[in-house]
């Protein structure tokens, strides 16, 4: 093969292109051939020349090419971030929503102790409004006689009854409130 | 890009990040100047962007993307009137004997006279490549410039394998006679 049918094969050659068979006649030829030699180094260097033309990109680059996609209609539009946040916010806002109503439920409650104005009205069982009947009212009278200390004091079945404390005396200073001593 | 097919703006925010140099690149190498390779980039993106409902993974997406960029640039040239036929195609054996008298300098020759005479000649070499006709400068372009194959750069040009591997070498074979007058004169 002659220099003018094979130097297409060497820029071929050159490129990484070239079949075995190829490569095996350009190594053949250049092995011989001085000017197809100098040719070959001269592709080798005009092909690297290229990548020497580099440019550059200028910083605004990408805010003009999204800004004209944008302008066109070309992007789809930015995801928003709050569906998601919200999403997410659900969980907690419901708890707090949950416990709002329990404290309420809560003070509700209390506010109804709060209002309860007297024994008589503790003792009616909750969620019935029945009038009392007499028995009841002996009943809780009787109660009542019992909750004041003032009136087992005054009682004189406990004449005569022994309080028997680990060191107490007769001179003590504080004998145990409501209960006589017989000494 | 079939994330962004489907709606992903995200996607075509990473796309842009991996491949917006080259896509500037090659839009300089092919336009020649700055301005107008950032324009003709700017084209390529919103291209891109349009071709997105369309896009069909049946080739890799560089070689679907240059194809896009490659033919934004064409219309870009011709929408600025560049006669790109001006230029003929030499014929075989132009400089005496297939030898230039061109020095250039190898990928492994640095020192600072060298580095100074290189961007002498990278100018030149810009406006050298600038005159070679489109259909060479962008197989030349594609194949050395960007590292496609000479399988891909036929996919992109939408040419056969062998007449890439004549346009690349007629482009080499004009580059270095351009360079050459350039050295004689």
């Amino acid at each position: 093969m002659g220099c003018r049918d094979i130097r297409e094969t060497i820029s071929a050659w050159v490129d990484g292109e070239a079949s075995p068979e190829e490569a095996a006649l350009v190594r053949e030829h250049l092995a011989s051939c001085e000017r197809c030699g100098l040719l070959e180094r001269q592709m080798r260097a005009v092909g690297a020349g290229v990548r020497q033309v580099r440019g550059s990109v200028p910083d605004r680059f990408r805010e003009e090419v999204f800004a004209l996609l944008e302008s066109e209609g070309a992007l789809p539009p930015r995801k928003m971030v709050f569906p998601a946040a919200w999403r997410w916010a659900a969980v907690p806002l419901a708890a707090t929503a949950a416990l709002g109503f329990f404290l309420l439920t809560l003070g509700d409650g209390i506010r109804e102790r709060a209002t309860l104005p007297t024994t008589t009205a503790r003792m009616e069982s909750p969620g019935t409004s029945a009038p009392l009947t007499t028995e009841d009212r002996e009943m809780i009278a009787l109660l009542d006689f019992l909750e004041d200390p003032a009136d087992l004091d005054a009682n004189d079945d406990t004449e005569g009854m022994e309080l028997l404390v680990p060191g107490d005396s007769a001179d003590s200073p504080n004998p145990a409130r409501g209960i006589r001593s017989g000494a | 890009m079939l994330l962004f097919r489907e709606g992903s703006r995200e996607a075509f925010e990473e796309l842009f990040s991996r491949h917006h140099r080259a896509v500037v690149r090659f839009a300089w190498r092919m336009t020649g100047d700055p301005s107008a390779a950032e324009e003709a980039a700017q084209e390529i993106f919103l291209r891109i962007a349009r071709a997105a409902p369309t896009y069909l993974p049946t080739a890799k997406f560089t070689t679907w993307m240059y194809t896009v960029a490659r033919r934004a640039t064409l219309n870009y040239l011709r929408d600025t009137k560049e006669d790109w036929e001006k230029v003929p195609i030499l014929s075989d054996g132009e400089g005496e004997n297939g030898v230039y008298p061109v020095q250039l300098p190898g990928p492994g020759e640095r020192n600072p006279e060298q580095v100074v005479w290189e961007a002498q000649l990278t100018e030149r070499f810009r406006t050298a490549l600038g005159e070679l006709p489109e259909g060479h400068r962008a197989a030349f372009v594609l194949n050395r410039g960007d590292g496609l194959s000479y399988e891909e750069v036929a996919q992109v040009l939408g040419i056969t394998v062998q007449a890439v591997k004549t346009r690349i070498f007629r482009a080499r074979e004009m580059l270095l006679s351009r360079l050459s007058e350039d050295v004689s004169a």
